[in-house]
């Protein structure tokens, strides 16, 4: 599966058709709608059992929680594939700037000894090479690791999910209470790892943007001018390994809950922690975010001044 | 002065400058760090209302206490997630700014007709869920407040509360849903940008440059 989702987002032939309408959204946008249905249902499910007492509540509630989570997932897995759609779109954008920029630069006189190193910009710190740089290790990383997270997330979801049906089901206290903290301590791992791919996902794209515009100056004989790490990406890879471990905690911890006669005070702990979890690696996305569109800003800046001044 | 233009494929405006943000992108700009800060601050403020509570529970703590910051903690915590998925919604209009802004910008410095992608209806769409989203888990969290303040010792209270709590437990849960689908429409939108970036870009050296 993971090699297959690779091979949809590969970079795609410099001959490909850029006009080409992209299946990504359409698909990331159906998987959202079926997420967003699962939800509704799980909300009828929720104000059905408002109104039950006792088991038939507990059993209610049991369901509902896993079916929730599960949408919540497959929401996740939409907007992973929309950003898939980002990534392929990106390098055709690169091939779009590499086909117009000959033409729309004007002949500059010859430039002299470039001075290449540490430059200051609008955008921030950024560096003057005369090729392009190689990729950072943590660019490798997101490349390689945005689908096995995926695909991992998924199948814990998915896992959780079964569980919490037989959670319904069962007549057993003791059964129910521990089923319970598996199903939580699993789906909420799984939605851990299924942002991290996200986070990953977006890593791809800072990676492929950083790539594609040092490629782009190089392939032109230009100096090569390269952002370096903004400070909103070093904060992003340092809250998403926090949301990280604290997920892995949480899902230890209800390892343990569930073996526990009475693990109601272990509960009460653990469900702001596995939202804390999620809440970290959420806002180390928003910092991925801002810092494509830092990105983006400098890179526009830097065709400008190709188009205006030739060098 | 833009003017109405439609490519084979897109529809677009027409000017000779570049139209910079719109609006809700100007918003995004400005506001997707306050919204971050104040989620930052939420979460660890949740996470520590659910320790108090956590350890009421293990000392046999008041069963008024104990149901108050339940309401209290779930609502403290979906402050942080109603002000982190505000942050994501504003990041990705920022990032439409940028390339509304930049790919305008570049088309002028080129001295062609800037032609910029008009709103498409997924952008539109991000932004009605997104408000929809906003209305519904803020509701969810002044009602946890309020029902929080409402509990009383008697047993009829306490079964009120937890009917409540469950009740709002899946509406927030719907609203956290139509900001997912609503940042997938945002990103959907970006898709769309880019793809009409690849074709306008390809199409300048076409066209004649305007007099200097």
């Amino acid at each position: 599966m993971t090699t297959h989702a690779l091979r949809l987002t590969r970079r795609p032939e410099p001959t490909a058709a850029v006009d080409a309408p992209s299946r990504f959204p359409s698909v990331g946008i159906a998987l959202g709608l079926a997420g967003l249905l699962a939800v509704l249902a799980a909300l009828v499910g929720n104000l059905v059992a408002a109104g039950d007492t006792g088991a038939q509540r507990a059993e209610t509630l049991a369901w509902t929680f896993g079916l929730t989570t599960a949408g919540f997932a497959t929401l996740k897995l939409g907007i992973a594939t929309i950003l898939m759609g980002v990534l392929v779109r990106l390098w055709l954008r690169v091939d779009s700037v590499k086909a117009a920029l000959p033409a729309l630069r004007p002949a500059a006189e010859p430039e002299g000894a470039a001075r290449y190193g540490p430059i200051g910009t609008p955008y921030g710190p950024a560096v003057a090479s005369p090729a392009a740089l190689e990729p950072l290790p943590i660019h490798r990383l997101a490349r390689r690791l945005w689908s096995p997270m995926l695909v991992l997330g998924a199948m814990l979801v998915a896992a959780g999910l079964a569980l919490s049906f037989l959670q319904a089901g069962t007549s057993d206290a003791g059964d129910f209470l521990a089923l319970g903290a598996w199903v939580q301590g699993l789906q909420f791992l799984g939605e851990a790892l299924l942002l991290a791919g996200i986070s990953f996902l977006l890593g791809s794209i800072l990676a492929a943007l950083r790539g594609g515009g040092g490629e782009v100056q190089e392939e032109l004989g230009l100096t090569v001018k390269t952002l370096t790490m903004p400070r909103s990406a070093k904060l992003f890879v340092g809250l998403m390994m926090l949301g990280v471990v604290a997920a892995m905690a949480q899902f230890v911890l209800y390892a343990v809950a569930a073996s526990l006669d009475d693990p109601s005070t272990w509960f009460a702990f653990l469900a702001p922690l596995r939202e804390f979890a999620l809440g970290l690696l959420l806002s180390g996305i928003v910092l991925a975010l801002a810092t494509i569109g830092t990105v983006l800003g400098f890179q526009f800046a830097r065709i400008r001044e190709i188009v205006v001044t030739g060098r | 002065m833009a003017t109405a233009g439609t490519q084979p494929l897109f529809d677009v405006s027409v000017s000779t400058r570049s139209p910079g943000r719109n609006l809700p992108q100007r918003v995004g700009a400005r506001l997707w760090l306050p919204m971050l800060a104040l989620a930052l601050m939420a979460f660890p403020a949740a996470l520590v209302l659910g320790i108090v509570r956590a350890s009421e529970i293990a000392d046999g703590g008041s069963a008024v206490t104990i149901e108050q910051l339940r309401h209290v903690g779930t609502g403290v915590m979906f402050v942080g997630f109603a002000a982190v998925f505000m942050a994501i919604s504003f990041a990705v209009a920022r990032i439409l700014g940028e390339l509304r802004r930049g790919g305008g910008e570049v088309q002028e410095a080129a001295r062609r007709p800037v032609e910029t992608l008009r709103m498409p209806p997924t952008a539109r769409l991000f932004l009605a869920l997104m408000l929809a989203a906003t209305m519904i888990v803020g509701a969810a969290v002044v009602l946890h407040f309020v029902f929080a303040a409402d509990v009383t010792g008697s047993g009829a209270s306490l079964a009120d509360s937890e009917e409540r709590f469950i009740v709002l437990e899946g509406v927030r849960r719907a609203g956290t849903a139509l900001y997912l689908l609503a940042i997938g429409l945002g990103l959907a939108t970006v898709v769309r940008v880019l793809r009409f970036q690849a074709v306008r870009m390809r199409r300048l050296p076409e066209e004649p440059a305007r007099d200097a």
